[in-house]
């Protein structure tokens, strides 16, 4: 009888690391599915494939790029990539990439992410970025022009957000989200954004799964989630809007998905209870001031990438004995917590929504034609700024065309589209614009556009209706450009929607 | 708050069921005896020489120590064979007398029968101190030790918990002894000065719950549930579950005095007949042994006559343990014998064990009721950091297992934790 020694306890909980990876793992295989059948059912199997086969390319370069780092380092490969879960970083990548992401930016950024992010710190559980962050930010960075231009859906809420300055006002949310149906449909996930991050539903039930299997702990997503749409709340109401927009806040881009696949990753998060709470309030906020202030439409990835580095230092602060240190734990996460929700709030009382903008360049150019004669504007000069392609995405415009008549090429087309007053939902008597377009049919191009009816704004939307203004569209097609009249934009949009509307009919061959 | 703090317990599965309900199986008396003449840090110098003949109950030892305070008595009746050194089940070596069994089971009142009710509380604790009795949960602490002066103290608390996985001894003995207990527990809570008393047991055990009402109820004492979690049964974690209060070095300072239930039952044999510790109940459970039961065992029986009456070794590699798995320590061979401190043998088939690196999903943190960071200790410990050491309050671990437990990569973190802690001791 061998009597083996070894030092107490000898007795272990059934939860293994495996086990807690593989659930992770099947969670982040039905977000994957739901993706597969959305797409698939929506935009047909094209697209569904392409799912399919983004998220096995990832997984390959996943599971090869760990093979042959232990190869080269002469380790038991099996064994290495037994221990090693970089499938789970594969999906994520996938996930919050989106469906017109070139295959070989998921490869190159998947490879990148394993060997960079995780593999040359020491392997699994040493790394301090969150791996697939780390690969997904190469992605955004250095593929920017990588996209598919076949596989387009459209801006994501994100980017619509982002174009809007991040705030909508109440009286022009209705409008604005029309793009993505309702918040029911975007919690439900009806629409598309990045490839895993729509279904806030099914995320949200993932997440209830993990916790109740205890994998995860509840207080990270909680409270990052929690304190996103807080922090957003807040900042809505100082600028007019309520609580749609914090829920929209919440259900656009990575938030939720982030929130509970990548925030509770418990190798670059830290280690105590306390710390994560203070971690969690930090990611939220950084997400909020990174939208609102950066280049980037969406502040996920960098807010959580930015609390890894800080992982060590929280770690320090909640070093201790959890009884006895208990009431320097809670004062420390309080602090922590109000400087950052401070700090956002401080942000957000900076943040102007597109209309804002507008009416304060608009309110500029007033004064100075004030004086002029209130008519249709057609002795005002026009002057011009940036410029606007006549493929731009109008839909906000909700332009239509009217056959008018046809000689030979020539076509005339009456149309009326939706301008500043009507776009915005702004407060005062407005009305749709109308013009009547003329094309030519064979070489797809504009002959003249002469305004029927002036809805906008009377003595300040009208410089885009000049002699001037209306010539620039004069010879131009779908693939040329025009420029926004300064003070005028919306005026202009809603003129160059109609111009393109009046277009495509045309090269539709019809009415 | 709970928000911030994990809930420092979590509840192991007891294995209870392999021997809580089995019968207790007294067993066949063992040809040789070897009484350990130490007991923890109480050591004895014996009072009978070679040749000698003793009886059961017959004083053997008379303690060196006026602060370590255990004498001891023979369990049986035979002829005294000499000194020997053996190890113990602290894996260090120990004076033990060898008596050898003439099986004629001899007897001899030990010391006079007291009543409780009618002695002063000197006279009560005279009598506990020249009884050895000693702390039967596995520390053996002098009993008379704690009741020497209490001041403040308005809870006496008997622990009849026995959170440690396999064990069901204390479970046993109390089902058989229950008029024992009460005499004992009562006669403590005279001691103690407490105006009340609680007995502390799980709440899954129903028939022991409605045996302790039986016996409890009228007096100062009442039952007390406590949820089935480990580890429900450790001093600091009980007192906190039934007073809210956290102390610094002794429960006298939460105003508590705790005992287990088997000193009690002990204390109760010995006012009520005379008789010191003679016997142990003892668990012996685990994979690793054919018929897990209860046994009743004299003390002094090597542990390799207990596994062979339970049937003998399941396997060819084991982890023979002394108590339970989660604080008991493996012993590499059986010769060693049960003392009045040990409550089971665990034997447990040994299996190789793959771990994977830690992945900081503190639970270990979350479940240590020390309230102790094992895996920041692990990781400072590895750095050799002392700084941090030092904040960690490495000293409050008293290594109860609960980490390794926990922890999904099956790491070895209590280690770690000693290792820090012999570090520390070194540097200093």
């Amino acid at each position: 009888m061998k009597f083996t020694f070894n030092p107490s306890p000898n007795y272990r909980n059934e939860q293994s690391t495996s086990a807690i990876m593989k659930d992770v793992g099947l969670c982040l295989l039905a977000v994957d599915l739901y993706a597969v059948i959305y797409y698939w059912a929506v935009y047909g199997a094209q697209y569904g494939m392409r799912v399919i086969l983004l998220t096995l390319a990832a997984c390959v370069s996943a599971l090869a790029t760990d093979a042959v780092f232990y190869k080269v380092l002469k380790k038991d490969v099996v064994t290495e990539m037994k221990s090693s879960f970089s499938l789970i970083t594969a999906l994520i990548i996938v996930l919050i990439s989106r469906i017109n992401t070139a295959y070989y930016a998921v490869v190159i950024s998947t490879i990148i992410a394993i060997f960079f992010g995780k593999l040359v710190f020491g392997g699994f559980g040493q790394n301090i970025f969150n791996p697939a962050a780390f690969g997904a930010a190469i992605i955004m960075g250095n593929f920017a022009g990588s996209y598919n231009a076949d596989f387009a859906t459209g801006a994501t809420p994100t980017q619509a957000a982002k174009a809007f300055g991040w705030m909508i006002p109440n009286g022009q949310f209705g409008s604005f989200i029309s793009e993505y149906g309702n918040l029911g449909t975007m919690f439900l996930g009806q629409y598309t954004s990045t490839i895993g991050s729509t279904c806030a539903l099914l995320i949200l039930l993932c997440c209830v799964y993990l916790v109740w299997k205890r994998d995860i702990d509840w207080q990270t997503p909680v409270f990052y989630i929690g304190t996103v749409f807080v922090e957003a709340l807040v900042i809505g109401l100082m600028h007019g809007a309520g609580l749609q927009y914090a829920l929209f806040s919440v259900l656009a881009g990575g938030v939720i998905f982030g929130g509970v696949f990548m925030t509770t990753d418990p190798v670059t998060t830290p280690v105590s209870l306390p710390g994560r709470v203070l971690w969690a309030i930090g990611a939220a906020s950084l997400t909020l001031i990174i939208r609102d202030k950066s280049n980037l439409s969406d502040g996920v990835l960098f807010a959580i990438l930015l609390m890894n580095m800080l992982t060590p230092a929280i770690d320090k602060l909640f070093d201790g004995n959890q009884i006895k240190d208990a009431a320097k734990f809670r004062r420390n996460v309080l602090i922590g917590g109000i400087c950052c929700v401070a700090l956002t709030l401080l942000v957000g009382t900076s943040v102007k929504s597109k209309a804002e903008q507008e009416a304060s360049e608009t309110k500029e150019s007033a004064p100075a034609s004030a004086a002029a004669p209130a008519d249709s504007g057609a002795s005002k000069e026009a002057s011009f700024g940036e410029a606007l392609p006549m493929s731009y995405n109008f839909n906000a415009n909700k332009a239509s065309c009217e056959l008018d008549g046809k000689e030979g090429d020539t076509i005339r087309y009456a149309c009326e589209a939706k301008g500043f007053g009507l776009v915005t939902n702004a407060d005062g008597d407005y009305s749709l614009n109308k013009a009547m377009v003329v094309v030519d049919a064979k070489t797809g191009k504009v002959t003249s556009v002469n305004i029927i009816e002036f809805g906008d704004t009377a003595g300040v939307g009208d410089a885009a209706t000049s002699d001037a203004a209306l010539a620039q569209f004069e010879g131009k097609g779908l693939d040329d450009e025009v420029n926004l009249v300064s003070g005028a934009t919306f005026t202009t949009r809603s003129i160059a929607a109609m111009a393109q509307a009046a277009l495509k009919t045309a090269a539709e061959g019809g009415e | 708050m709970s928000i911030l703090t994990g809930p420092m317990r979590f509840h192991l599965d007891g294995q209870k069921e392999l021997t809580a309900h089995k019968d207790v199986l007294t067993l066949p008396e063992p040809d040789d005896l070897y009484i350990p003449l130490v007991n923890g840090r109480a050591a004895c110098t014996p009072t009978v020489k070679e040749g000698d003949a003793v009886k059961v109950g017959q004083q053997i030892g008379e303690p060196s120590d006026a602060f370590w305070y255990v004498p001891i008595f023979s369990p049986v009746s035979g002829t005294v064979v000499g000194i020997e050194k053996r190890m113990t089940s602290m894996l260090k070596p120990g004076d033990h007398l060898h008596i050898r069994n003439d099986h004629k089971y001899a007897k001899v009142q030990s010391f006079k029968k007291l009543d409780y009710e009618k002695a002063t509380r000197e006279e009560l604790l005279e009598f506990v101190k020249k009884a050895g009795m000693a702390g039967l949960g596995g520390a053996g602490f002098p009993t008379f030790n704690k009741y020497t002066k209490p001041e403040g103290i308005d809870l006496f608390i008997i622990n009849a918990v026995e959170c440690e996985p396999y064990l069901t001894a204390d479970y046993a003995n109390s089902m058989a002894n229950a008029e024992l207990m009460r005499e004992g527990a009562l006669a403590l809570l005279k001691l103690s000065t407490a105006p009340k008393g609680k007995i502390a047991v799980k709440e899954d055990k129903k028939d022991l719950i409605e045996v302790l009402h039986k016996q409890f109820d009228g007096t100062p004492i009442e039952v007390a549930e406590v949820p089935d979690i480990y580890p429900a049964g450790w001093e600091r974690t009980l007192i906190y579950m039934l007073t809210g209060k956290r102390y610094d070095r002794l429960p006298a300072e939460a105003g508590c005095i705790l005992n287990n239930v088997s000193t009690c039952i002990a204390l109760g044999n010995a006012l009520k007949n005379g008789m010191p510790i003679t016997d142990k109940y003892l668990t012996v459970s685990g994979d690793g042994v054919a018929a897990p039961q209860n046994v009743i065992v004299p003390v002094g029986t090597p542990a390799s006559e207990v596994i062979k009456a339970c049937g003998g070794y399941v396997g060819e590699d084991c982890l023979l343990i002394a108590g339970g798995p989660m604080m008991g320590r493996t012993i590499p061979n059986d010769q060693f014998v049960i003392g009045i401190a040990n409550n089971g043998l665990t034997v447990l088939q040994h299996r190789e064990e793959f771990s994977v690196k830690c992945l900081r999903c503190g639970k270990c943190t979350e479940t240590c009721p020390s309230g102790l960071m094992p895996v920041r200790i692990n990781q400072a410990e590895k750095a050799k950091d002392i700084d941090t050491l030092k904040k960690l309050s490495i000293m409050d671990c008293i290594e109860c297992g609960m980490c390794t437990y926990i922890c999904p990569s099956k790491l070895d973190v209590t280690e770690g934790v000693r290792r820090a802690k012999r570090y520390m001791t070194l540097v200093k």
